[in-house]
């Protein structure tokens, strides 16, 4: 018996010590460099509940559903709810929203793209497999995907399609590498970023150019020659075929006209035909391969900033040796499980959620009053997108909000086209939108079960707790329960719209506004 | 650090940047920090009239009447003697003594989409960012004075709404917020059915919320919501700016025509302390019946422009207003086929005046047929060199500063037009 135990333990210890879990690792080598400073103290139930929500369900709970975690008393009910959040059919709905936002960068919406992103969620889909499948651009497979092509080589009144600009972007959202100031000369203060690495991206989208806007159809020019290019300073011609940073160049092959197609284009029915060299379907297969750190390090890293608030790398797409990781170790170690993980997003978020770090609270350590975001020594507040507000309103408030009002909300919340939304950035527009916007006035107003009429149905001691846990998540504080009671007496005489005023105090408040 | 004239390493970075410039965000403030005070002194403004699609310089500033593309209209005399101007332009003929004239404008785009934005932009260099048109560099690099107002309200036909765009990479604060029709946009005024003290009595609800949750965390974002939701404050107390009735005779001297209308309102915005005020004018672009075309803009600009010279001037407020009027480039000396002009970014002209400029002036000159600039070229880089200058700013030595990478403010290939400073 004593030596059954003794192998338990040492196959344990074994294991800490040689397959340390994803989660304590993280909190290991975060903690490794506080450098004796104060870490913030776990985040409450309530912080964390909401905090999740949003994250995986982009929205926040209802006021059973916090309730009900609270009164859990189970040790592993955080695990436990971050299993069915990532199991909840929220969860695909929200992760197309999040990742359609990140690669659109609001340039413009498509039923079948978010039809695609939506799928992927629903069946796991990995992300090297929707890299391929986005990249590829097929008319066939995948339907929706070649809209992040699509829509880049669509042009603009008189303007030329920017090519530059699709270049740049896959360079960005794919291998965390802005390339855009080494299209002219090798960039002048990154050292990492040749005018080679722009080129050669460049050659694998120059030839591709949009069938039908309509149907977000996508196809190639044949490709026979190497892209010519010379640095504005060194005058000195050069060539490249098409070649990822620090990759293997393929060349194309020298086809004769009329030899270049397998199956050749139908300019009737629009079907692209199949090349014999088709740099689109190389870039598919070749950039999302397990031994492409670049595309690791940026999977790894940008999912942590999504759950995070903040790349290890930042910003997310300047990947160089002179914008060094905040912890190098921790990225790559999450680049390296999650290519093992064959780019398992839904694992990494879980993993990455379990952590201490991702469950601190946003409140800085007692007696601090700024902590470095890169430390992640405290919860780093995040935006919220337009979509995951709206949600979250209507859950607030009891209402449900029609089409017009969602056009409303992306106008006030969303950047401009090519703005990552990736900071807290409270607008003049998304306030005026708050204070005076007809539809938002109108969920103050008791109606059909709102929250403001089965507030009104309480007796004053009772209205606080209703309140903050359906708009804040959270049980109000004494001084708070204080301070309702006290203004609802003040204005016995319209008690209907003091606690209208009070529920859209809490609604247009900045802790509503973000993730924190 | 090191420092050079092309690219910035973090140029997408610099265009989202939390757009709260100050504190830990100070990445983006203006390199010289004294010199925003030496400005502060007397707060500058800008009204910058913006005539969409061509005004034709040969129907307003610079017309060569009995030439071969001279067209049918004759000149007139002005208010400086030896200076004339289209008989279409009687009423800025009257005023001449104000204006400053530039006749030797050669630019380098003739689209109208590259040439909008090249000319607001001021043309820089290709830095591989994208520069904000002039009305937020002036909001960045003057900032909003004290009026709590928006630095940079567009007066314009049609839509209006917050328009990012012009901040170019200084972010979207500043951006435009424009009135379409001269109307506020969407939500900037209380609905009718709250009264002010409800308004009131909400806000102060809504800070002790915020003054709570900011207590235990960053500042940052609870300071940048305070700002937003005070100037939309400011707005709603000067919802007068917007409702108020104009005065019989001004929408008389102004005119009633939409450009007339929009710069009786441009007139409230610069008296209110708006920084810049852009208006804009549709339509200039007269490819087809130039002589009806321009025949009728140009007389409406007249009289609006005209009316707001003699109103800045009479207030005093040409002391510190910069005036501009102009387009994204001038028409073709020949007429074509259509009796129109076509687009003519060759030789062209525009009219500056108030505050560091001189007045009563002409600066260069075309040739005879005028086909061509015949004194020194003026691209628009030189211009914003000039105005920069009049606003007080050196363009030389001031710079967007992007942690620690200098953007120069104004095309460093060229310089200020000195015949044009007082």
């Amino acid at each position: 018996m004593a030596r059954f135990f003794s192998l338990v333990f040492l196959v344990l210890l074994a294991s800490f010590s040689f397959a340390e879990s994803v989660p304590t690792a993280i909190d290991r080598l975060i903690v490794a460099k506080v450098n004796g400073a104060k870490v913030s103290k776990p985040a409450e139930d309530d912080e964390f509940l909401r905090r999740a929500y949003l994250d995986f369900a982009g929205t926040i709970p209802s006021v059973e559903q916090a309730r009900a975690f609270f009164t859990d008393k189970s040790p592993d009910k955080r695990a436990k709810l971050i299993d069915q959040l990532l199991a909840s059919p929220a969860y695909p709905k929200r992760m197309a929203d999040l990742f359609h936002v990140m690669l659109m960068e609001r340039l413009g919406d498509f039923p079948e793209w978010s039809t695609y992103l939506k799928t992927c969620f629903e069946k796991n889909t990995h992300w090297d497999a929707m890299a391929r499948d986005i990249l590829r651009a097929s008319s066939t497979d995948a339907k929706g995907a070649s809209f992040f092509l699509s829509k880049r080589l669509e042009n603009y009144g008189q303007n030329p399609v920017d090519y530059s600009a699709l270049t740049r972007d896959i360079g960005r959202l794919f291998l965390g590498k802005n390339l855009q100031c080494a299209e002219c000369h090798d960039h002048l203060f990154i050292k990492d970023y040749k005018q080679q690495d722009f080129k050669g991206i460049h050659a694998f989208v120059q030839n591709t150019y949009l069938v039908d806007a309509k149907t977000a159809a996508v196809a190639e020019k044949p490709t026979t020659t190497k892209l010519d290019y010379m640095s504005v300073f060194k005058k000195v011609p050069k060539q490249t075929g098409p070649s990822l940073p620090g990759g293997k160049e393929f060349e194309p092959p020298p086809l004769k006209k009329g030899e270049e197609y397998i199956v050749k284009p139908d300019p009737k029915t629009k079907i692209p035909g199949q090349l014999k060299f088709s740099p689109l379907a190389i870039l598919a297969e070749e950039l999302p391969k397990k031994d492409n750190t670049d595309f690791a390090l940026n999977g790894g890293n940008r999912i942590w900033f999504l759950l995070m608030g903040r790349g290890i790398v930042h910003p997310l797409d300047l990947h160089h040796k002179e914008n060094p990781a905040s912890h190098p170790e921790l990225l790559a170690l999450l680049a390296k499980e999650f290519a093992t993980h064959d780019f398992d997003i839904k694992w990494l978020f879980k993993e990455i959620a379990l952590s201490q770090a991702y469950q601190r609270s946003s409140e800085f350590p007692s007696g601090e009053t700024k902590v470095a975001p890169e430390s992640f020594r405290t919860a780093i507040e995040k935006r919220l997108s337009a979509e995951q507000l709206l949600a979250a309103m209507q859950q607030a408030m009891g209402v449900k909000a029609d089409a017009a009002v969602l056009t409303k909300v992306n106008k006030a919340f969303a950047n401009a086209p090519r703005e990552p939304e990736d900071e807290v950035n409270p607008s003049l527009k998304a306030a005026l939108f708050l204070l005076n916007d007809p539809a938002v006035l109108a969920w103050h107003v008791p109606k059909g079960g709102n929250l403001v009429e089965r507030l009104g149905k309480l007796t004053d001691d009772k209205i606080a707790e209703e309140l903050y846990l359906s708009v804040l998540t959270r049980l109000p504080a004494t001084d708070e329960r204080g301070l309702i009671e006290g203004y609802l007496k003040k204005n016995v005489g319209e008690r209907e719209k003091a606690i209208g005023r009070l529920a859209w105090s809490l609604l247009a408040s900045a802790e509503f506004g973000v993730n924190h | 650090m090191l420092r050079s004239n092309l690219c910035t390493p973090a140029d997408h970075h610099l265009s989202r940047r939390q757009w709260f410039g100050t504190a830990a965000g100070a990445a983006f403030t203006v390199a010289a920090p004294s010199f925003a005070q030496t400005v502060k002194k007397k707060h500058k403004q800008v009204l910058f009239v913006w005539l969409d699609g061509g005004m034709s310089q040969l129907e307003s500033w610079d017309p060569k009447p009995n030439t071969q593309f001279g067209g049918p209209f004759r000149t007139i005399q002005t208010s400086v003697p030896g200076i004339h101007v289209s008989e279409l332009c009687p009423k800025s003929a009257k005023v001449m003594h104000h204006l400053a004239l530039v006749r030797s404008l050669c630019t380098q785009d003739n689209s109208h989409s590259a040439g909008v934005e090249r000319i607001q932009r001021g043309d820089p260099k290709n830095r591989g960012v994208t520069y904000p048109f002039f009305g937020g560099a002036v909001s960045k690099l003057l900032g909003n004075g004290d009026s709590g107002l928006p630095p940079y309200i567009w007066i314009k036909p049609m839509s209006g709404g917050f328009i990012p765009k012009d901040g170019g990479f200084l972010g979207p604060k500043y951006g435009a917020l424009a009135l379409g029709d001269g109307k506020p946009p969407e939500n900037l005024l209380r609905p009718a059915t709250m009264s002010v003290a409800e308004d009131l009595e909400r806000n102060d609800l809504r800070n002790l919320v915020d003054k709570r949750y900011a207590e235990r965390r960053s500042k940052e974002n609870i300071e940048a919501t305070k700002y937003v939701f005070d100037m939309a404050a400011q707005l709603q107390k000067r919802r007068d700016l917007f409702e108020a009735p104009f005065a019989p005779k001004d929408q008389e001297r102004y005119g009633t025509h939409d450009l007339g209308r929009h710069m009786l309102l441009a007139r409230r915005m610069l008296e209110a302390g708006v920084t810049f005020v852009k208006v804009n004018s549709y339509g200039w672009d007269t490819h087809g019946d130039n002589f009806n075309g321009q025949g009728s803009l140009v007389p409406q600009f007249d009289q609006a422009f005209a009316a707001m010279i003699e109103d800045l001037h009479e207030r005093g407020m040409l002391d510190n207003v910069l005036v501009i009027a102009m387009s994204e480039f001038g028409r073709t000396p020949r007429i074509n086929g259509h009796i129109g002009r076509d687009h003519w970014p060759e030789a062209w002209s525009l009219v500056t005046a108030g505050t560091g400029i001189q007045k009563g002036v002409v600066v260069g000159k075309t040739n005879d047929k005028g086909t061509f600039v015949a004194s020194e070229e003026h691209d628009i880089g030189h211009m914003f060199h000039t105005w920069f200058k009049a606003l007080g700013i050196d363009p030389k030595a001031t710079e967007y500063d992007n942690e620690g990478q200098p953007l120069p403010i104004a095309h460093d290939g060229c310089k200020a037009v000195k015949e044009l400073l007082l």
